[in-house]
């Protein structure tokens, strides 16, 4: 009986969630490829995290009407996972609905759009090692994505770069790492040996 | 022959005034603790509760301390879901021979030294897990960590030796189930300490998980040094001075291991342990990395949730001994199995029910109520575990701990590991697998209390039951006299309405066992 009834609630409140979820959230397959957006690194160049410098320029494709960009206020450029880097990593996925995607999850900057620009990005330490690409979203004034641009094709397979993240990883971390372990295996070793001496007395 | 209300594995007689002197506690002939006093530390019974509950506390802290930080973990190692997965399965799988192997050990040098001695011996890989550098290393460091959780064993050894019989229960349900907290406090420390360390003291991200790892490390040190230095293996003292004195009768091995691999209810027992505290060790693994990935929580509200899980062992593994003791007083041992079954069976349902929800509200609600009722299911097992055997109590109690783990290992290799169903769906399956393998609790028959399905046989007796696991030539020496106090005791074991009063001719020399 509470097991229909768990069934109905479980039913009820997915049609909720479903509803709530579709509504005003963009799909990337809806945005148009309007901007040409170019980023320094050769493919397959090699980049330190906390180091090496990305250079991002955005324009309009000039192939299109000079009035398709009129509705842009601000360009998001972020950095952006290659599908490599996602595999049998569900937490990098690629979703079409906007709110739901992981793919970009590194933001290089946020500024006004003004017709096309550029940033000088120093690669964050906090950028894991993995293989990239650079994506840049243009937002209206409610912040919904109109269009993109990105540095690689449609199958994200070329003009890939990698980034080498810092291990996080200290001389000092190993020194008291092997002090605490000696440490604790020396002061069983010290209480083993009062039992021997409590034992013969 | 008085009655007890609960059955006592050993006579229990009147204390004599000298002994009571001695100690700050009432005791039994034995000198165990006839009561349980859980906010005293008096020396040896209740300091050796405390010492007891919080080692283990500390071990399962460890051994889960990676989950609520593999967010920031999987990045910096570069982490597959193969890797998270392998390594999940790592830090559960050492512990099921080890908690064989810490019941050989308790007897042998004791549980103090036993349970001290594993718990300093895998601090280093606490310690080192913060120097790891890949995916190999991080399975390693999990594996080698896994092993603390044999404590387990020791832990409800030690209980068994200080508390007598009608407070062991309770004893142990409580020691166990204050442990197993562990997993989940570790879900709110670690997070806590990592974002003390990467927001005050402003290391990156890599680095501050690696220093947090220190934590876990320091508490188990401290409490594996407080265990060797303040505890005591026994009422009137340690092992070695009393083993001096020859008290004790010592069984030979392979006895009781014949007899605990050939009583088939240990091995169901194990099964369906698995798939009550093996489900218990696989949501701490997974379910703080199911709300940040699924629900878009940060790390730390991951870990809160995570951590409620495993926080709601403060009443619901001793809630669950506690059930299993009310329905045996009226129902005897078909009471307890029928609760085992149906509280076990109700988790399965809840966790169906928790892969399948959306939405984060919800999804919290039905994992608390699922919480609950999956670890009432330990401590119904533990429940019933004490009257399978009394020669080999000890080995059984290690099988079914470690068939925990194994249905831990076996859950996480299915459902979790690799990409082939996500963890919603893995989820839900595993709630079915807990249906499926609470099943074979029909089959558990005692012939003097019956089963599930099947009433008791009128011929049967408690005497013939536990003095089968013992021979002829052995009964002749006496051997078996402990049993036999047991057998009288356990006969509360039939409940309300049938014939209580034995049968069984009392041993007239007690014997100290």
């Amino acid at each position: 009986m509470a097991r229909l009834l768990s069934n109905q609630a479980t039913a009820f409140l997915l049609l909720i969630c479903y509803v709530g979820s579709s509504m005003g959230s963009v799909h990337f397959s809806d945005l148009k490829e309007t901007l040409i957006v170019t980023a320094s690194p050769k493919s397959g160049q090699v980049l330190y995290a906390g180091e090496d410098k990305i250079t991002v320029t955005w324009k309009l494709n000039s192939s299109l009407p000079a009035s398709t960009d009129a509705a842009y206020e601000k360009v998001k450029v972020k950095l952006c996972y290659a599908p490599v880097s996602q595999k049998d990593r569900g937490w990098r996925k690629t979703e079409d609905n906007l709110k739901k995607d992981k793919t970009c999850q590194f933001k290089i900057t946020n500024q006004p759009y003004a017709g096309g620009g550029s940033f000088e990005y120093t690669v964050d330490r906090s950028v894991p090692t993995a293989t990239y690409f650079v994506r840049a979203y243009v937002v209206d004034a409610s912040d919904t994505e109109l269009a993109y641009g990105q540095t690689t094709d449609a199958k994200k397979t070329t003009n890939l770069f990698d980034v080498v993240g810092i291990t996080g990883h200290h001389a000092s971390l190993d020194i008291a790492a092997g002090c605490f372990s000696a440490f604790s295996v020396v002061a069983l070793l010290f209480f083993f040996v009062m039992e021997k001496k409590k034992a013969k007395k | 022959m008085e009655e007890q209300k609960k059955p006592s594995s050993l006579q229990i007689e009147s204390v004599a005034a000298s002994d009571t002197k001695r100690f700050k506690v009432p005791v039994d002939s034995e000198h165990k603790a006839t009561v349980f006093w859980i906010f005293s530390f008096a020396a040896p019974h209740m300091r050796a509760f405390h010492l007891s509950w919080f080692s283990f506390f500390c071990c399962f802290v460890s051994t889960f301390a990676a989950p609520p930080l593999l967010p920031v973990i999987r990045d910096n190692l570069g982490l597959t879901r193969n890797d998270i997965g392998n390594a999940g399965i790592a830090s559960v799988s050492g512990a099921v021979f080890a908690r064989l192997a810490m019941g050989t050990a308790c007897d042998l040098v004791g549980p103090r030294l036993a349970s001290a001695s594993l718990i300093l011996v895998t601090t280093p890989a606490v310690y080192c897990t913060s120097i790891i550098n890949s995916a190999s290393m991080f399975l390693l460091a999990r594996f080698f960590t896994g092993f603390s959780l044999a404590s387990f064993v020791s832990c409800q050894f030690w209980m068994s030796s200080m508390f007598s019989a009608p407070k062991v229960g309770s004893a142990n349900g409580v020691a166990a189930g204050w442990g197993n907290l562990g997993g989940g406090a570790t879900q709110l420390i670690m997070p806590l300490v990592y974002e003390l360390i990467h927001i005050a003291i402003g290391s990156t991200k890599f680095t501050a998980w690696r220093i947090a790892f220190f934590i876990p490390g320091v508490m188990q040190t401290a409490a594996g040094i407080a265990v060797v230095a303040l505890g005591q293996d026994l009422p009137d003292g340690n092992y070695q001075k009393l083993q001096k004195a020859g008290d004790k009768h010592k069984d030979s091995f392979s006895k009781v291991f014949h007899h605990a691999v050939t009583n088939y209810r240990a091995w169901i027992l194990a099964l369906t342990y698995g798939y009550c505290f093996g489900v218990e060790l696989t949501i701490d693994n997974i379910i703080a990395e199911y709300f940040y990935d699924r629900f878009d929580v940060n790390l730390r509200s991951a870990g809160m949730i995570a951590a409620s899980f495993g926080l709601a062992n403060i009443f619901s593994r001793p809630g669950g001994g506690w059930f299993s003791d009310l329905l045996s007083e009226r129902f005897g041992m078909r009471g307890r199995l029928w609760g085992l079954w149906a509280v076990q069976s109700f988790g399965g349902v809840l966790c169906i029910i928790l892969g399948l929800m959306d939405n984060l509200a919800a999804a919290i609600a039905v994992m608390l109520l699922f919480s609950v009722f999956v670890q009432a299911a330990c401590g119904l097992s533990f429940g019933i575990v004490p009257f399978v055997s009394r020669r080999s109590l000890g080995l059984i109690s290690g099988m079914t701990g470690g068939g925990g783990n194994v249905g831990a290992v076996l859950t996480q290799l299915i459902f979790f590991t690799g990409s082939r169903y996500s963890t919603q769906k893995g989820i839900a399956l595993m709630g079915v697998m807990i249906l499926a393998c609470t099943l074979p609790t029909m089959l558990i028959y005692f012939p003097q209390w019956g089963g599930m399905l099947l009433g008791p046989r009128p011929d049967a007796t408690e005497e013939d039951y536990y003095t089968a696991e013992w021979s002829q030539k052995e009964r002749d020496s006496s051997y078996h006299s402990a049993s036999l106090k047991f057998a009288e005791n356990s006969v509360s074991e039939r409940g309300k309405g049938r014939d209580s009063s034995t049968t069984v001719p009392v041993d007239t020399t007690p014997s100290h066992v």
